[in-house]
C-alpha cells in the first residue's frame, strides 16, 4: 500500500504538475489565471516534513517550475521562505480534516508567491514602475490566490493525506 | 348659318378618329417632353430581371481582388529592389514556418505561447511570430520539437516600433495588459488616436513594416517621457495558429 501512494506521489509530481503547468486547462481557470501549481504541491508535503527536507524540496520544485516560465523572475525565494514557514507550522498531531485551512494556507502561499514575482519584475524592469503594471499585477494576484484556495482543498489535502499513508 | 357651323364642330368631336388621333398626338408630346421617361422605366423593369446579379458582383470583386494583388506583388517587388539598393532587412514572405499552439498562457505573470515547431525546423531564438492581425511576439528559446513565444504584452517584453504618419521611433513595452506601453523618445510625440504603430522599416532586430496595433491613448505630458497605449491588432487569446519569419533569427 505504502508503495503504491509512493507511486502516486511521484507519479503527481512528475506527470501530472508538469502537465496542469503546460495544458492549463480552462476548467481549472479563473478570469484565465491558473492556480499556483507550486504552492498546492510544497504544501502538503512542507507540513508532513522536517525543515531542511521541505527546504530543498522547495528549491527543486522552483527550479523545475522555473523551467516552465521565461527565465527573469524565480519561483525559488518565495517557495523557500513558504517553506520553512510551513514546516515550522507542521502538523504537530493537527486534526489534518482541517480542509479550510489548507485552502486558507494556499490561499495566503498563492499570494505570497505572486507578491514576490511582482517584486521581482519591478526590481528587474525599470519600465514597469507604474500604474497600469500594478493593475494588472493585482488583477493576476488576487485571481490566482482565489483559484488556488478553490483548488488546494482537493489536490493538497489528497497529497497530505497521500504522505501520511506513506 | 351659324348653326350649321355649330353643328359641325361637335359633330368633330364626337367622332371617335378624333380623340385617337387627338390622344396619339398628347402621347407624343408627353413622350417628347419626359424625354422618353416611360420608355426608360418600362426597360429597366423588363430587364430587371436579367440584371447583374450577386454572381456577377462576385466576379466583379475577384477581378479588383486579382489587380489588386498583381499591384501588390509589382509593389513588393519594387520594394525589395529598393531594400536592396539601401541594404535595409527584407520581409521575405518564403521563409515562414507556419506552426500551432499547443499551449497558451496569456493573462499569467508570464505571457508566452508554446508553438509545436522548434530548432528541428529551424526555429531560432528572437525569430518574429506572426499571426492573424501582425506581430505577437518573439521566440524566446526553442527545444527540437518546441519553441517557447514571449509575448507582446509580456510584462517587461520591449521591442522597437515605428508610427508611419509622424515618422517616430518609440519602445513597445508589455505591461501585462492586453495594450503595450508605447514609449517615445521624442518630447513632442505628434501621434493621435488611431495612429497605425508597425516594426520600423530600418529596423535590424525585426522584419520591416509589420503592423502592432493602433494607438488608443496618448499622454504627452508624461514624464520622464511621453507614452502611448497600444491596442494590439492580433489577439494572443485567439490565436490557433502563428507563422515564424526565417530571415531575422
Amino acid at each position: 500500500m505504502a508503495k503504491n501512494k509512493k507511486k502516486l506521489l511521484i507519479f503527481f509530481t512528475l506527470v501530472c504538475l508538469p502537465a496542469f503547468l503546460i495544458i492549463s486547462p480552462d476548467w481549472l481557470k479563473i478570469n484565465g489565471i491558473t492556480p499556483c501549481w507550486p504552492v498546492i504541491v510544497l504544501l502538503p508535503f512542507s507540513l508532513k516534513n522536517c525543515r531542511w527536507r521541505s527546504i530543498i524540496a522547495s528549491i527543486l520544485l522552483g527550479f523545475f517550475i522555473d523551467s516552465f516560465t521565461i527565465t527573469n523572475a524565480s519561483y525559488i525565494p518565495s517557495l523557500f521562505l513558504l517553506s520553512l514557514v510551513w514546516s515550522q507550522y507542521g502538523l504537530h498531531n493537527k486534526k489534518i480534516e482541517l480542509f479550510l485551512n489548507i485552502g486558507l494556507m494556499a490561499i495566503f502561499g498563492a499570494a505570497f508567491v505572486g507578491l514576490s514575482i511582482w517584486a521581482q519584475k519591478i526590481f528587474i524592469y525599470s519600465s514597469l514602475r507604474n500604474n497600469w503594471f500594478h493593475s494588472w499585477s493585482i488583477y493576476i494576484l488576487i485571481s490566482e490566490a482565489i483559484i488556488t484556495g478553490l483548488v488546494a482543498p482537493f489536490f493538497s489535502s489528497w497529497l497530505l493525506l497521500a504522505y501520511e499513508k506513506n | 348659318m351659324i348653326k350649321a357651323r355649330r353643328n359641325i364642330g361637335f359633330h368633330l368631336l364626337l367622332k371617335s378618329r378624333f380623340w385617337v388621333i387627338f390622344l396619339f398626338i398628347a402621347l407624343l408630346f408627353a413622350i417628347r417632353w419626359t424625354k422618353g421617361a416611360g420608355y426608360l422605366d418600362f426597360y429597366s423593369i423588363l430587364l430587371k430581371p436579367i440584371l447583374p446579379g450577386t454572381a456577377q458582383r462576385e466576379w466583379i470583386k475577384e477581378g479588383e481582388n486579382i489587380e489588386r494583388s498583381m499591384r501588390l506583388k509589382l509593389l513588393e517587388e519594387d520594394n525589395i529592389r529598393l531594400r536592396k539598393a539601401l541594404s535595409l532587412k527584407q520581409l521575405n514572405s518564403d521563409q515562414r514556418i507556419s506552426a500551432a499552439v499547443i499551449s497558451r498562457s496569456s493573462r499569467n505573470w508570464w505571457q508566452l505561447l508554446e508553438i509545436n515547431k522548434g530548432a528541428k525546423d529551424g526555429v531560432l531564438k528572437g525569430q518574429t511570430v506572426i499571426g492573424p492581425g501582425g506581430l505577437i511576439g518573439l521566440v524566446d528559446s526553442t527545444t527540437p520539437l518546441t519553441s517557447r513565444v514571449r509575448l507582446l504584452t509580456d510584462p517587461g517584453h520591449q521591442v522597437g516600433a515605428w508610427i508611419d504618419r509622424t515618422k517616430q521611433h518609440g519602445i513597445l513595452t508589455g505591461m501585462g495588459t492586453n495594450r503595450p506601453k508605447l514609449i517615445f523618445f521624442n518630447k513632442k510625440p505628434l501621434v493621435k488616436i488611431g495612429d497605425v504603430v508597425t516594426t520600423s522599416p530600418a529596423s535590424t532586430l525585426l522584419p520591416p513594416n509589420l503592423t502592432i496595433g493602433i494607438i488608443q491613448f496618448v499622454d504627452a505630458q508624461a514624464l520622464p517621457s511621453p507614452y502611448a497605449i497600444v491596442q494590439l491588432t492580433a489577439s494572443p487569446e485567439a490565436i490557433d495558429w502563428v507563422q515564424i519569419l526565417k530571415n531575422n533569427g
